[in-house]
């Protein structure tokens, strides 16, 4: 079973003593075999060999043996995809285009995630459980926190953390369940969702410009 | 005398509540549906599989048929939206065998789940057009994309509500009218309740 992603990983450099780079090697070389074969099917002697080094070290690296590696896998790729989507989010100069940039960065690296693809395809029920219900609401939860500080420039901390969850939301939707003329992975056509959808229900206080309030919708 | 595949069904869905969906077998509906295992396969030809398939479906559309129950004497978009999300939440909550299931073998159903959602999307999109056609909406905004938006993004509400609380009426009216309205209709939100 796999363990729970640590956001607090993000915020750790791995010890020198663990030495970082065999630890990448070792996670890294379980993708290419999950992406080629799944979790089922992948033993610590595939992914010692995929890595270029012994199983005894593959256990010394991940004391919990396979599902050390899974949860390592896990916290990895959790780490790598804030970190591309926090690079994107800072070099926005806008609430739309922090949002334009962040969600199509983190559906792009989804849809072109090759272990995730494979599990989606072959072995759902791997993911899904991580992925759907409550667990979801952890992912909204983790996500919105991340995603919130980009937008602390012109919102406040609660309207930044519900508009963080809203776009995680969003962008969970889409790819889970497609739609005709939107293409997630692309930046203008996920402008037009935002632009449509998104910006007219953010009230933006920061700058000292209200959105006009309507006590009646008809 | 009820129709033998749907006593096939429920008969399926009580031994889904006694043992779960991985433990259940074409003789235990057989023998709950008091019906020969012979008569089972000839509904089912796919025998467990395409039973546990054939319940989940049975039981997803009667779940949006309670929805539309709920919802479709409103009088507006915002009253069937407010309406829709309070009661399809507070049901999804309270579906002791789905709870069980997410519960207990959650990699069995969701899979399903999953295939089932484009055709649900579909489907509470098509209930919500005519509210929507009925409606002013803001410019450039058409009708079917508009129902598509909402109603997936219903969908994602009453399985994951995030930092909502759907049991809230008030918080559910913020929701309407921060998260799903303003880019539907062309009115900005209200400030906060």
């Amino acid at each position: 079973m796999v363990g729970k992603p640590r956001l607090e990983l993000l915020h750790v450099h791995t010890p020198a003593s663990i030495s970082g780079s065999q630890r990448t090697r070792i996670v890294d070389g379980a993708l290419r075999c999950i992406a080629r074969q799944g979790v089922a099917k992948t033993t610590l002697d595939d992914v010692a060999k995929e890595a270029g080094c012994s199983r005894a070290t593959v256990y010394r690296v991940f004391p919990g043996g396979k599902d050390g590696v899974l949860t390592g896998v896990v916290d990895t790729e959790v780490s790598r995809f804030f970190s591309a989507i926090a690079v994107r989010m800072g070099e926005a100069g806008d609430i739309e285009e922090v949002l334009v940039a962040g969600m199509t960065e983190a559906a792009r690296r989804v849809s072109r995630h090759e272990a995730l693809s494979f599990l989606l395809e072959s072995e759902p029920e791997v993911v899904l459980p991580y992925l759907t219900f409550a667990q979801m609401d952890k992912v909204l939860e983790v996500s919105s926190s991340f995603v919130a500080p980009f937008l602390g420039r012109w919102l406040d901390h609660d309207e930044a953390k519900r508009l963080a969850e809203w776009a995680t939301r969003i962008v969970l939707s889409y790819l889970a369940c497609p739609a005709e003329g939107v293409e997630l992975d692309e930046s203008e056509s996920v402008r037009g969702l935002v632009r449509t959808f998104v910006l007219p229900g953010i009230r933006t206080t920061r700058s000292g410009v209200d959105q006009p309030s309507f006590d009646e919708f008809e | 005398m009820q129709d033998a595949r749907q006593r096939i069904l429920e008969a399926t869905y009580a031994c889904v509540a006694r043992w779960g969906l991985s433990k259940t077998t074409v003789e235990d509906a057989a023998r709950e549906a008091g019906l020969s295992r012979a008569t089972v396969y000839r509904y089912f030809p796919g025998g467990r599989d395409e039973l546990v398939d054939a319940v989940v479906s049975w039981q997803h559309l009667k779940f949006f048929g309670r929805l539309y129950e709920e919802v479709h004497g409103a009088s507006s978009l915002e009253e069937v939206l407010e309406r829709g999300l309070v009661f399809a939440r507070r049901a999804v909550l309270e579906h002791e065998v789905l709870q069980m299931v997410l519960r207990t073998e959650p990699g069995v159903l969701l899979p399903k789940l999953t295939v089932e959602s484009n055709r649900t999307v579909g489907m509470i999109s098509g209930f919500l057009i005519p509210y929507l056609q009925d409606h002013q909406l803001a410019p450039g905004v058409g009708v079917h994309e508009a129902a598509d938006f909402l109603a997936r993004m219903i969908l994602s509400y009453i399985s994951s509500p995030g930092h909502w609380d759907l049991a809230d009426p008030g918080q559910v009216t913020k929701l309407v009218r921060c998260e799903l309205l303003p880019g539907v209709v062309g009115n900005a939100p209200i400030e906060a309740l």
